[in-house]
């Protein structure tokens, strides 16, 4: 983690109403790296994406993607500056079917106005070309789970593990350099959770995303991350490899509650 | 939200018909079993919009229509063609705001009233300015247009159901403004308050005035077929597409590179453009504009258009836009109540056809009614001969066999068809309730009553019945079919 | 028209009270959609129609007895019996509207029961039409009780009560805002202190949870529905003592105002929708005082419109919480 920050959160702080939900964060992820946050519920690492995709404004501290600040930006405004998300509790366009949900958000990438789209102009058909080619591109990432018949089927027709799926292939057409995935790996069965395990990993390596990851299934954190941070009460207690938070007494406590405070 | 706060995953309570509810596991898995059910008429409708891809169904829509002059006459066509066109312009802005992004904008109407009393500024005597078309029109869109980014501003802060109180009470502002309000401008009243504005000049094409009805209906053909193509482009772009998505999920959309607020206020100014246009039209069309045109009534008969057809679907607008305005001008006052009770006889028919299988239940069911006619109407005479007799209404070939069958009591007897009509709704709703045979059974006495009603009281105040028709299918067309004719089932996991 | 331009506090204070005793009645219609409003996010343009329908059951029951001139039965319980009647008749009108055309659509998209509740109104305004016609029916109430029609002496309901620095207050201002006040309190006490009452509230907080409990949603959501319609009715019948006049139409501009004052005292609050309708009745008392009646209705509208850009969610309503 030394060197070049990709994404750096700075002192972050976010209240809701007097309860403290994020304090003085620091976090930094480089270039390439997959950071999983760990910790238990409530600790404030939904919070913690919230505030970098710009859903809410920290009350202090500073958030830098490539060094430039984009506190106070709108989300579509820091989405297309390349921090992209998936959310925890699938928020796709239901309606709209499988490809026209990754092409939707190709918006920020492209430029014809609605005059035109109406009129069918070359920049408008380009683009429209280029749109539908990237979301199938995207979408044959996933291989056989998300291919071709399914891409114009209704979103709200897809199980449960591929609406995820499709969640992740959606943040990849806006074309991030880093992605936060939001429990990834949430109610699926063992065999889906150890695709998407292999799957984070391509995304880094043949996608070329830089990760940030919420998960809760410890086998998942071990066999992705680079580095693992632990929140407690918005509070980071941990950071390292996943051996050295995993036997951290303080993570152990925050999870199990057990008193340590002698050990300490 | 709270801290690290999501959604609780609550538990999901059936439906209360015992299926899954809409969006969790078992709902899902029975998709295409769902689409495959699709039978009867709308099943038909479906296969037939599927079948045929956009470029078609414009081709047979331009083509049928266009052969309308050949066959209809002048008032025919203005309150058959005419009207269903301005529908549709009317239907086509509507569909823009409400089908594809997802606003609920109640005060779409003033932005056609508003249209309108613009382009009879900009064009008639009330203060001696004659514009031509061709300058008035882009200037009335175009103003009409900012005025909708104006109302579209609350939009960026207020969501759903609060948009549509501010709106709605926009449109209300508006009918009051032209109607009491009536400002003094330059002497005169702005409005004309409730006389509204007359004498508008008529629609000229580069000088060439269009006064026929056959000229008028062409070239408002051209209107909608032109802005159906660029529609549908439009909806196929990122545009339209961005458009969708923020009526999906805006917070989703918003993180996902789509300016919504930028996007919302777009839509309310495409609808408003295209209500100001179909609003220089109207004022053209009628030469005078008067507030009583862009109040509540018009408002929903343009959602019923738009819903009835299936939100976001420009077919579906075309097709609404059909059926909403013939049945209303069968039922309008002008037309005589022959006309209306042919409707009336011809879709209780076809909606038995479709509502009861197999066949021989629904002859069962006919010939239930046609004896039970026969019967009361033979039992009243011998027990109260005072009871029967009375005149039909404008019955042509038809008044002998009605007199026969359903009892219409001479005059004197006012009451009757109002404790008739009570009756009915009565019955209509203890059908709702009745299931199995008996529900079967009990439809040849409410059918009975049903026509009973028709001709003793409908059939003299087509006006008032058309309005009662059209609330009561508002009601049941978004009970048994929410998504309209041609949408699919929507889906709303909160 | 001569405005009153100097300020004259005989004027304010006549203006104010008839404000107050508008603003109860707007208060009644408020409280219906506000109740509905919180516990099924609804809203309900029938509302009005029910009041409307309200009035005229009001109307026909004074005139089956009689008539205003000279009733059958002494003025006061014919009064009671007017109320009671056009309460239940309302409540019931409501319920049945629930059952037939709100509760298919629970899961619906969003807009099926507000087009739904559309047509309803449609369809109330022009039932009574097609039964009754289109001609105003007068309630009389000035004449309420009086021995002489041909003299046309007024009954005792336009008493002046007080005459204070020449401010009337009459007996059916008095009677308007009594029974206005002894409903709204009798509500306040059924939602806070019985056990529907805490069903209600349950209802409201989160419907799925509340039926996890073991509430009877469903009968909760009748429940409200009758409650809310009977106040209408009860309105429907202020209005027509009050203003003595009743139509099919009257449902649509009463149903605006007091959806305006449930808006502007914070939908889903019973006490905003009380202060809601105080506040839209003085507002429009005062515009038809001080500016004449034609721009009362676009001032009332404005004032709805300002506060829901300044406050969203009303005066006393507690702004809703997005969950991402």
């Amino acid at each position: 983690m030394s060197g070049h920050a990709l994404l750096e959160l700075r002192g972050v702080d976010k209240a809701f109403g007097g309860l403290r939900v994020v304090s003085d964060l620091d976090l930094r992820i480089g270039e390439g790296e997959i950071v999983s946050v760990i910790g238990p519920n409530g600790a404030g690492k939904t919070t913690v994406f919230n505030l970098v995709s710009g859903l809410y404004r920290p009350d202090a501290g500073d958030i830098l993607l490539d060094d430039r600040s984009v506190v106070g930006l709108p989300p579509h405004e820091i989405t297309k500056r390349g921090i992209a998300r998936t959310f925890q509790t699938l928020r796709l366009f239901l309606n709209m079917t499988v490809k026209e949900n990754v092409m939707a958000v190709q918006y920020g990438r492209t430029k014809s106005t609605p005059l035109e789209s109406v009129l069918r102009l070359p920049r408008a058909r380009r683009e429209e070309r280029e749109m539908s080619r990237i979301a199938e591109e995207k979408l044959a990432f996933f291989g056989q789970r998300l291919i071709g018949y399914r891409w114009d089927q209704p979103a709200y027709s897809l199980s449960y593990a591929n609406r995820r799926r499709l969640e992740i292939a959606r943040a990849t057409a806006t074309e991030p350099r880093i992605i936060l995935l939001d429990e990834p790996a949430a109610g699926m069965n063992p065999v889906e959770t150890h695709e998407m395990t292999e799957l984070i990993g391509r995304l880094r390596d043949e996608g070329g995303h830089t990760i940030l990851v919420i998960e809760h299934d410890m086998h998942v954190v071990e066999g992705i991350s680079d580095r693992v941070v632990a929140l407690d009460h918005g509070v980071k207690i941990a950071e390292g490899s996943f051996n050295e938070v995993a036997i951290d007494p303080r993570v152990v406590e925050a999870y199990l509650g057990l008193r340590q405070a002698d050990t300490k | 939200m709270g801290p690290g706060g999501d959604i609780p995953n609550r538990p999901v309570p059936p439906d209360e018909r015992g299926r899954p509810r809409v969006g969790v596991d078992e709902w899902v898995a029975q998709v295409e079993e769902r689409r495959e059910a699709r039978t009867g008429l709308t099943g038909l409708v479906t296969r037939f919009v599927s079948a045929v891809p956009p470029a078609g169904r414009l081709a047979v829509f331009g083509a049928a229509a266009a052969t309308l002059p050949f066959w209809m006459n002048r008032g025919d066509l203005f309150t058959y063609g005419i009207f269903t066109l301005l529908y549709i312009l009317l239907g086509l802005g509507l569909n823009i705001v409400v089908g594809y992004a997802g606003l609920l904008d109640l005060g779409y109407v003033a932005f056609f009233g508003f249209g309108a009393y613009f382009y009879a500024e900009l064009s008639s005597p009330q203060y001696g300015i004659h514009w031509p078309s061709a300058a008035s029109i882009p200037v009335v869109v175009v103003a009409t247009a900012l005025l909708g980014l104006v109302l579209g501003i609350p939009s960026r802060r207020l969501l759903g159901d609060y948009l549509a109180i501010v709106t709605l009470f926009f449109g209300q502002a508006f009918v009051v403004f032209v109607n009491v309000g009536n400002p003094t401008v330059a002497g005169k009243g702005l409005t004309g308050g409730p006389n509204g504005l007359a004498e508008i000049d008529p629609l000229d094409v580069f000088g060439y005035e269009l006064t026929t009805r056959t000229q008028q209906f062409y070239l408002m053909l051209i209107a909608c077929l032109v802005l159906l193509t660029g529609l549908h482009f439009l909806s196929e772009s990122r545009t339209g597409r961005a458009w969708r998505a923020l009526r999906e999920d805006p917070l989703a959309a918003e993180t996902m590179t789509i300016p919504v607020k930028r996007l919302k206020l777009m839509a309310f100014a495409f609808g408003a453009g295209i209500a100001g246009l179909a609003g220089c039209i109207f004022a053209t069309l009628l030469t005078a504009v008067s507030s009583g045109n862009f109040d509540v009534p018009i408002l929903i008969t343009i959602y019923a258009v738009v819903i009835l057809g299936g939100l976001g679907s420009l077919t579906g607008v075309v097709l609404g836009a059909i059926v909403i305005n013939v049945s209303f001008q069968f039922l309008a006052p002008e037309n005589p109540p022959g006309n209306a009770r042919l409707l009336f006889y011809a879709i209780t028919l076809l909606l038995l056809a479709l509502g009861v299988r197999p066949w021989w239940r629904l002859g069962a069911i006919l010939a239930g009614v046609v004896g039970l006619g026969v019967a009361t109407q033979t039992f009243v005479e011998a027990v109260a001969p005072g009871w029967t007799g009375g005149p039909v209404v404008d019955g042509g070939r038809l008044a002998g066999a009605i007199s026969q069958w359903v009892v219409i009591p001479p005059a004197g007897h006012g009451r009757f068809g109002s404790f008739a009509y009570v009756g009915l709704v009565v019955a209509i709703l203890v059908l709702t309730r009745l299931r199995g045979w008996i529900r079967t059974a009990a439809l040849v006495p409410v059918v009975y009553l049903a026509a009973l009603v028709w001709e003793n009281s409908f059939v003299e105040q087509p006006a008032v019945a058309r309005w009662i028709l059209f609330g009561s299918l508002l009601i049941v067309l978004m009970t048994i079919r929410p998504q309209g004719l041609l949408g699919t089932p929507r889906v709303e996991v909160a | 028209m001569d405005l009153p331009l100097v300020f004259d506090s005989q004027l304010a204070t006549q203006l104010f009270v008839n404000g107050l005793t508008l603003g109860s009645l707007y208060a009644l219609i408020a409280l219906g959609y506000s109740m509905v409003y919180g516990i099924l996010k609804l809203l309900n343009f029938a509302h009005g129609d029910v009041y409307m329908v309200g009035a005229f059951i009001g109307y026909a029951i004074l005139n089956g007895l009689g008539g205003p001139i000279s009733p059958t039965i002494a003025v006061a319980p014919l009064i009671v019996l007017m109320f009671l009647g056009a309460m239940l008749g309302s409540g019931a009108l409501g319920v049945v509207i629930e059952r037939f055309a709100y509760r298919p659509l629970r899961d619906a998209p969003r807009i099926a029961p507000l087009i739904s509740a559309l047509g309803v109104s449609f369809f109330l305004e022009n039932s009574v039409l097609l039964l009754l016609g289109a001609q105003f029916r007068t309630y009389n109430s000035f004449l309420l009780g009086s021995d002489h029609p041909k003299q046309f002496i007024p009954g005792p309901l336009s008493d002046a009560v007080f005459v204070v620095n020449g401010v009337n207050v009459q007996l059916v201002q008095i009677l308007v805002l009594a029974t206005a006040l002894g409903l709204m309190v009798a509500l306040t006490l059924l939602v806070a202190r019985t056990q529907i009452g805490k069903a209600m509230r349950a209802t409201a907080f989160d419907r799925e949870a509340a039926a996890m409990m073991g509430i009877d949603v469903d009968r909760v959501i009748a429940v409200t529905f009758f409650l809310g319609s009977l106040l209408a009715g009860a309105a429907g019948v202020m209005f027509g003592l009050l203003f003595s006049q009743v139509y099919h139409l009257m449902g649509f501009t009463a149903g605006l105002k007091g959806f305006t004052a449930a808006v502007v005292g914070g939908i889903g609050s019973i006490p905003g929708a009380m202060l809601g309708g105080v506040l839209v009745g003085l507002a429009e008392a005062y515009a038809t005082g001080y500016f004449g009646g034609r721009w009362s209705d676009l001032i009332v509208f404005g004032i709805l419109i300002f506060v829901l850009l300044v406050r969203p969610s009303g005066l006393l309503g507690t702004r809703a919480i997005q969950k991402v």
